[in-house]
């Protein structure tokens, strides 16, 4: 926390080794949790990129009041909420399949390695609904309270233990009815 | 077991790692950004003028600045009327203007901002045109201390609550902007927002012992800022402003000002504490 603090300052003060740094220490963790909420790497590996590189813009303006890996883990999660809603319009739209095979053919080679349990994760994460999964990915990998997670949804904590409780029960099941398989 | 226990096993066996090829294409894009975005706004933080006072008066002091001198400033037009009091306003803009440096302290409030626990946290600045000081008090007691000196092209930082600090150089190109960005000694600045300021007198009263002078002076997006001139002396003495931005009404209030004081005789760069360490 308060190598973080020390980073952020750092940074604000215009220092690259300090960015760096930050990239280093959280681009796993970013990833990881992109890939829980989306069960896509593409997209993950966009998102995490993404957020690096506003967050690298934002060194003058930045105000960073509490934890470091909590305000990337959320604009992560805001980022793939954005793009959640952009591709339900896009499939509601019927452009999804033509963007895909674009973006496929562009593609440089993948950033990120997902180990077995991290894919077995991740598609158990997809087949429950996106409001519990964001929550227990938040909870679980981005390391963040309740409380955090209800202010940075404007929801109650009720509200969102109880998505957490329902969340980890349906990913329970599912775990369980892939190992019985 | 839980179902929490479970899953948390899960998610810590779900193991991640990275393409090292791809992790330096990344970084050279985030680092790519990073400096481009140093090159297109000064490093210094010297903000845009309004929008960001009523942002965050506490943490945009020297656009903060702006307003007095802008106050000041937009009572050019007054300078051809007839004025009854002691202030001689045209004077006033002069004296501001010609300040090689001055020193102040700013206090505010507003939202977001962790700085801004009122009354018990301030910033006192010394500034010129080539240095620039900002020590951050809460409770009392030194936090930060940012100094910026464009001659010598060095920036100093240091955490006091971390015993740390930071030295660093200044590109030719930042230096650039940061003089470009001094806002309040920016006459063209001053004169061309002063042109879009409606404004009114307040009268006269005493602040700390001193007869003031006061006007008030209201921008488009409805900010507010309010100038107290020491009659006598004239030079600002006091310096208000107020705003709502997002709902939440956000303060400045810039005051203890010392005008045309020799900073370089005040010997204001920082010096490293011992048992400080590099960060």
């Amino acid at each position: 926390m308060v190598e973080d603090r020390l980073l952020i300052w750092k940074f604000k003060l215009g220092n690259a080794e300090a960015l760096r740094r930050i990239y280093e220490k959280y681009k796993n963790d970013l990833l990881k949790l992109a890939v829980a909420l989306t069960n896509d790497v593409h997209t993950s590996e966009d998102v995490v990129q993404d957020v690096f590189v506003n967050f690298a813009q934002s060194a003058a303006t930045i105000r960073l009041a509490g934890n470091l890996k909590t305000y990337l883990a959320t604009c992560v999660a805001n980022r793939i909420r954005n793009a959640v809603r952009d591709r339900q319009r896009h499939e509601a739209a019927g452009i999804e399949d033509a963007e895909c095979i674009v973006s496929e053919a562009e593609r440089p080679e993948q950033w990120a390695i997902l180990s077995e349990e991290l894919e077995l994760l991740s598609e158990a994460m997809a087949q429950i609904p996106y409001e519990q999964r964001e929550v227990i990915g938040l909870h679980m990998q981005g390391g963040m309270t309740f409380r955090q997670i209800a202010k940075a949804r404007n929801a109650s904590i009720n509200t969102i233990q109880g998505r957490y409780r329902y969340g980890l029960n349906k990913l329970r099941s599912i775990l369980d009815g892939q190992v019985d398989k | 077991m839980k179902p929490a226990d479970n899953i948390h096993e899960l998610f810590k066996k779900a193991a991640m790692n990275t393409n090292p090829r791809m992790d330096d294409t990344v970084l050279d894009k985030v680092l790519i950004a990073h400096e481009k975005a140093k090159n297109t706004r000064p490093a210094l933080a010297e903000p845009a003028l309004r929008r960001t006072i009523m942002k965050s008066p506490i943490t945009k002091l020297a656009a903060a600045a702006v307003i007095i001198a802008v106050v000041v400033l937009g009572l050019f037009e007054l300078i051809t009327t007839e004025n009854k009091s002691g202030v001689v306003w045209a004077q006033v803009a002069k004296n501001v203007e010609a300040s090689p440096s001055v020193i102040f302290r700013a206090r505010g409030t507003g939202s977001r901002d962790p700085n801004d626990d009122w009354p018990n946290a301030y910033r006192i600045f010394w500034r010129s045109a080539a240095l620039d000081r900002a020590d951050w008090y809460r409770n009392g007691q030194i936090h930060r201390t940012i100094y910026t000196n464009l001659d010598t092209k060095t920036l100093i930082g240091v955490l006091h609550d971390h015993k740390m600090y930071s030295k660093e150089a200044l590109s030719d190109e930042r230096i650039q902007q940061a003089r470009e960005g001094k806002g309040w000694s920016d006459p063209q600045t001053l004169i061309n927002l002063a042109l879009s300021l409606e404004h009114r007198a307040l009268g006269q009263k005493t602040i700390n012992g001193v007869l003031c002078e006061g006007i008030e002076a209201t921008g488009p997006d409805g900010g507010t800022g309010r100038l107290w001139v020491g009659v006598e002396t004239g030079y600002p003495v006091l310096a208000e402003i107020e705003g709502m931005k997002g709902g939440i009404r956000t303060t400045g209030t810039l005051d203890q000002f010392r005008w045309n004081v020799d900073l370089l005789a005040e010997g204001i760069e920082p010096e490293i504490p011992a048992g400080y360490d590099p960060l």
